[in-house]
């Protein structure tokens, strides 16, 4: 039985939640709203919250001949490229960091740690220059390479790695089971969770990234979602209409916000972790 | 490795291997062109022209850096902006003050009395009689950066921090309340300022819309200086408050029941308890998570960029911002750079401040 | 001659066997994504130019187009971006005032021998129209208009104040009838005299340049002075802010809440461009808009000499285009040059003088009331900093009226910048 005054609390707490809810469901009541009236008025029904009168043209045009879909598309290609290949060299690195012996590794462990001092924004113009030498723009793997090199996920997985006991891989030593294998067969499955959290980690990051896809990116087929509406947004002459943009802003925030809602758990530990290593 | 070759391999090999792909990675994304930035600061770079002509590129020494930060005839004085000055003179005696009083450790004491020892420095430098800074608008950005930093920090922490002393319950109300004050951070910054670009349009915009009903002329939000930082402060708290609030509930966690039972004894609950039991334990989070928001909010971009194009009159315009239209519009790779590497010191600076604070605990 | 023909025959029949040629096109103007192929109906900038690329991408056999989406506050910074990257665009839309910057840099291609073989008659276009993409003795791309700022008038509201003589709407020649006129317009309606995006893009700073061209000054010299502190800057900044002070005009108003207003019947008054004469006359039609009555006039003089600013749009290739693709990237712009009469439907000014001497382009809607345009169009001198230079007036112009920053200190700290950005 709680007490009296926590239901005050949750009734008190109700409305401020409100409030702050009240931005997105903004935008999705605007996205089932016919252009032509937004044109004029942008507060039809009860200040335009509640989409009355309805349509799902907007959403219509998006897929029939909108350029959204092939934004979403790239944007999950990235994110879960990404996402892969963080995984791939922060498992790798971070178990061989905490759990193997090896010259020269406090020194390579301390020059990893100084690269989470480097902000993206400090690198990006000569990652510019560079990717032009090498011809990378407009392609996937330049909007997914500059972020593998960000040593924050070898530090998530070091810490993870660090944490288990020594006995489980003294055993496997003691058959005679190889390093590449104890990191396959014995860490990697004890990893799942830390490597949630840094698969969420990453795929968020990819997903609302801005800056890097907007000057390496110039081309239709590379725009991610995140630019995409970025251009929208910018236009001189808003000729597709507001309900179209914010059909668009629905679609683009979908995946993240059921990614939230079902992983729930782990996206909170993802940013507690994310969040207190920088 | 067994099966393979028929032999496994030592530690060292299995080590270098796994090493491999993160290294590499690391080397030729991140080292390499943290020094190659820090050489293009060095020379005049055309972005175009050195596309064209790679040989287009004159080494300048630190002319960009002089370009960019000093001026003609800059002078220093102790009046130059009283305010701050005096303000950082009054923190140097203070934090030598509170040090023989033992209110502060050496550390702190040290940290802030070099805080203090730089405002009242860094803002005595202005032109002289008929000097100017050689560009205007360097530190009017740095200037607005702080400031947006200033804005925002202390109202995500202050907001996240009450709202996360009351959220703790681990009931399945309080659960979704944390959902629903969470759940904006998970949008893109492009979908935050789109919403928020609506929401504050003085025509089609809700809060126009909402105070026009009530007889209140509508705010220009957007264009109006008095207001346009705080509208990007405003989109900043409700998009970015989420993160905050998770790292205080963390912290929360690791505050024993125990205390609060036996404060309760004393009378000490609700405003009471938080003061003097939440607020001291929580005091390492609310460090880190502050440092956290500074780095993380000095590196403002897209807000500015959309929202108000860093207008008006430049009042919204920020570093990063800066950075990118000295670059991309402007052709100056080797300006742009020099900024960059400033950007890099401060927040290289604060993230030594946090990896000290981190490791304090352990 | 008759090699020529021989060898455009052989060009296509090669071009039809081959699969597509791929061309990429980047511009601005905003997207349309549902513009179809028929370029005689569509309205609004975004609409129509959309139109034309669909319709080339339909009927130019073995060229496909795919048009990159570039917004317009970012379109130089992506341009230049996508160029040092290696990868620009193979056709891309351009201001006049950017050849220098472009082709100073060799960037964009000299196509002065490529025109005749993809069937662009350079002689067809106005003087002005060649002088705008020709640079150092070469021709950088093709014209696609002629674009200047208007003032767009509610004749509705006009009329209720007096304004309007013999179906036309009085307009001011003096800085002080400007005033006069604009407390009319409120003493008779209540409503705003002028509205005008001050806060957002640079069409304040247009309207500025165009008072001082009026006055016979410039804000640099080509001799690289910059010249932006003096009695003539002066007087054009505070011909506006005078309105600003009597509360007879809005200063806060971005582009899409400027034209709102005016479309809402909420201003006498919108300076714009030529590219909404459509959209407004679309919008005009209809009930439900504030505006029913719409009359396009030619920027008043208010001082000596008439003057407004005006600039151009045309389309350019790569300079490292070759072979195929350049051949394929050409048609596109021949393409574009003869759908020069679609493109003026928006509003804008047509460069070809077969054109321009068409009935079908004298009689679009408006065409006449703003017939006088064309002769008083100016720009700045060239620049290879435009950008950068409109950027520092945009935002001390706007420091004037926003916030309140005085006019002497914000021309002379203006002329310092400009000056800076002149000698870098």
């Amino acid at each position: 039985m709680m007490p009296r005054s926590y239901y005050w609390l949750v009734i008190g707490l109700s409305i401020p939640a409100f409030l702050w809810l009240i931005p997105t469901l903004w935008m999705v009541s605007l996205s089932f709203q016919p252009n032509e009236i937004l044109a004029r008025t942008t507060s039809s029904t009860f200040f335009g919250l509640i989409p009355l009168p309805f349509t799902l043209d907007n959403y219509a045009a998006l897929f029939s001949f909108g350029q959204t879909p092939y934004w979403f598309l790239n944007s999950l290609i990235v994110s879960l490229g990404m996402t892969l290949a963080v995984l791939f060299v922060s498992t790798t690195a971070g178990y061989a960091l905490a759990r193997l012996d090896f010259p020269f590794k406090r020194t390579i462990t301390v020059i990893c740690l100084l690269g989470l001092m480097v902000p993206e924004q400090a690198v990006f113009i000569p990652l510019y220059t560079m990717f032009a030498d090498f011809g990378w723009h407009n392609s996937y793997h330049a909007l997914i390479l500059p972020r593998v090199a960000v040593p924050i996920g070898v530090f998530l997985m070091l810490q993870f790695f660090k944490a288990i006991p020594k006995d489980i891989e003294e055993a496997a030593r003691i058959d005679g089971v190889g390093w590449l294998q104890i990191f396959w067969y014995v860490m990697l499955p004890l990893a799942r969770p830390a490597m949630m959290t840094l698969a969420i980690l990453t795929f968020l990051y990819a997903w609302n990234d801005y800056l890097w896809p907007l000057v390496s990116a110039q081309q239709r087929e590379y725009f991610t979602i995140t630019l995409g509406l970025a251009s929208i947004q910018s236009n001189f002459a808003q000729s597709e209409g507001l309900g179209r943009v914010m059909a668009s802003g629905v679609i683009a925030s979908l995946p993240v916000v059921l990614l939230f809602l079902i992983f729930q758990r782990y996206v909170v530990q993802a940013m507690t972790a994310g969040g207190s290593k920088g | 490795m067994r099966g393979g070759g028929g032999k496994t391999l030592s530690q060292g090999q299995a080590a270098f291997l796994l090493l491999l792909p993160f290294l590499s990675a690391y080397a030729l994304f991140l080292v390499y062109p943290f020094f190659k930035g820090v050489w293009i600061s060095l020379h005049d770079w055309n972005l175009l022209a050195v596309a064209f002509n790679p040989d287009a590129k004159e080494y300048v020494g630190l002319r960009n850096y002089e370009r960019v930060m000093w001026g003609r005839e800059i002078e220093w004085s102790l009046m130059a902006a009283p305010f701050w000055q005096g303000l950082g003179l009054m923190g140097l005696v203070l934090s030598f003050a509170f040090y023989r009083m033992d209110r502060l450790s050496l550390f702190n004491a040290i940290a802030l009395g070099l805080a203090s020892a730089l405002l009242v420095f860094l803002p005595g430098f202005h032109p002289g009689e008929g000097g100017r800074w050689y560009d205007r608008r360097f530190w009017p950005t740095v200037g607005n950066t702080l400031l947006f930093v200033g804005l925002a920090v202390p109202g995500v922490t202050i907001t996240a921090l009450i709202l996360a002393a009351m959220l703790s319950g681990q009931t399945r109300a309080m659960s979704i309340l944390r959902t629903l004050f969470f759940l904006s951070q998970v949008l893109s910054v492009t979908v935050v300022t789109l919403i928020w670009q609506i929401m504050f349009s003085p025509r089609q915009g809700l809060i126009a819309n909402i105070t026009g009903t009530f007889g209140g002329t509508p705010i220009n939000w957007l264009t109006d200086q008095q207001f346009a930082m705080a509208a990007i402060v405003i989109a900043t708290v409700w998009w970015s408050l989420g993160i905050a609030m998770i790292l205080f509930l963390a912290g929360l966690q690791d505050i024993s029941r125990d205390i609060y039972e036996a404060a309760a004894l004393d009378n000490a609950t609700g405003v009471k308890a938080f003061y003097y039991i939440t607020l001291p334990n929580l005091k390492r989070t609310i460090t880190l998570v502050v440092i956290l928001q500074i780095i993380l909010h000095f590196q403002v971009f897209g807000q500015s960029h959309l929202m108000t194009q860093g207008g008006p009159n430049d009042t919204t315009q920020v570093l990063v911002r800066y950075i990118y239209q000295t670059g991309f519009r402007d052709s100056e790779l080797g300006r742009a750079s020099a900024m960059a590497v400033f950007l890099f010191v401060i927040m290289g600076a604060f993230s030594a401040i946090q990896f000290i604070v981190g490791r304090e605990k352990q | 001659m008759k090699h020529l023909i021989l060898a455009t025959t052989a060009a296509t029949l090669l071009a039809t066997s081959l699969p597509a040629q791929e061309v990429t096109l980047g511009r601005f103007f905003g997207a349309c994504e549902d513009a179809g192929t028929d370029t005689t109906t569509s309205t609004g900038e975004a609409c129509i130019i959309q139109s034309i690329i669909n319709a080339a991408d339909a009927e130019l056999d073995g060229v496909s187009i795919t048009t990159l989406p570039t917004d317009w506050g970012n379109y130089y910074d992506q341009i230049k971006a996508a160029y040092a990257g290696g990868t620009p665009p193979d056709v891309h839309v351009m201001h006049r005032h950017r050849v220098p910057e472009f082709a100073g840099l060799g960037a964009i291609a000299d196509i002065s021998a490529d025109l005749e073989a993809a069937g662009i008659d350079s002689s067809d276009w106005a003087p002005a129209a060649l002088d705008a993409v020709s640079f150092d003795g070469g021709i950088y791309g093709v014209p696609m208009d002629f674009h200047a700022n208007l003032w767009h008038v509610n004749m509705d509201l006009m009329e209720a104040a007096g304004l309007v003589e013999n179906g036309a709407p009085v307009l001011p020649t003096s800085p002080e009838e400007l005033l006069e006129h604009a407390q009319m317009v409120k003493d008779a309606t209540g409503q705003d005299y002028l509205a005008a995006d001050f806060a957002q893009f640079p069409i304040g700073v247009r309207l500025v340049l165009a008072l001082m061209w009026q006055q016979d000054a410039n804000i640099f010299g080509e001799d690289g002075t910059a010249t932006i502190d003096t009695e003539a800057g002066r007087n054009a900044v505070t011909a506006i802010t005078q309105l600003f002070d009597a509360e007879l005009a809005n200063p806060q108003l971005n582009y899409a809440d400027s034209q709102q207003a005016f479309l809402n019947g909420e201003a006498a008054i919108l300076v714009n461009g030529t590219w909404v004469v459509d959209f407004y006359t679309a919008e005009a039609a209809k009930e439900e808009t504030g505006l029913d009555s719409y009359y396009v006039a030619d920027f008043p003089t208010l001082f000596e000499t008439g003057a407004t600013w005006a600039d151009s749009h045309m389309w350019a290739i790569p300079s490292s285009l070759e072979g195929e693709e350049r051949a394929a990237a050409l048609r596109v712009l021949a393409f574009i040059n003869d759908h020069n009469i679609d493109w003026a439907r928006t509003g804008h000014m047509a460069v070809r003088t077969s054109v321009i001497e068409s009935d079908a382009y004298t009689s679009l809607p408006h065409r006449d009331e703003y017939a006088g345009t064309a002769s008083i169009a100016r720009d700045t001198p060239p620049s290879e900093r435009y950008g950068a230079i409109q950027d520092v007036l945009n935002r001390e112009l706007q420091a004037i009226w926003l916030t309140d920053k005085d006019v002497q200190a914000a021309l002379s700290d203006a002329e310092l910048e400009v000056q800076d950005l002149l000698d870098r």
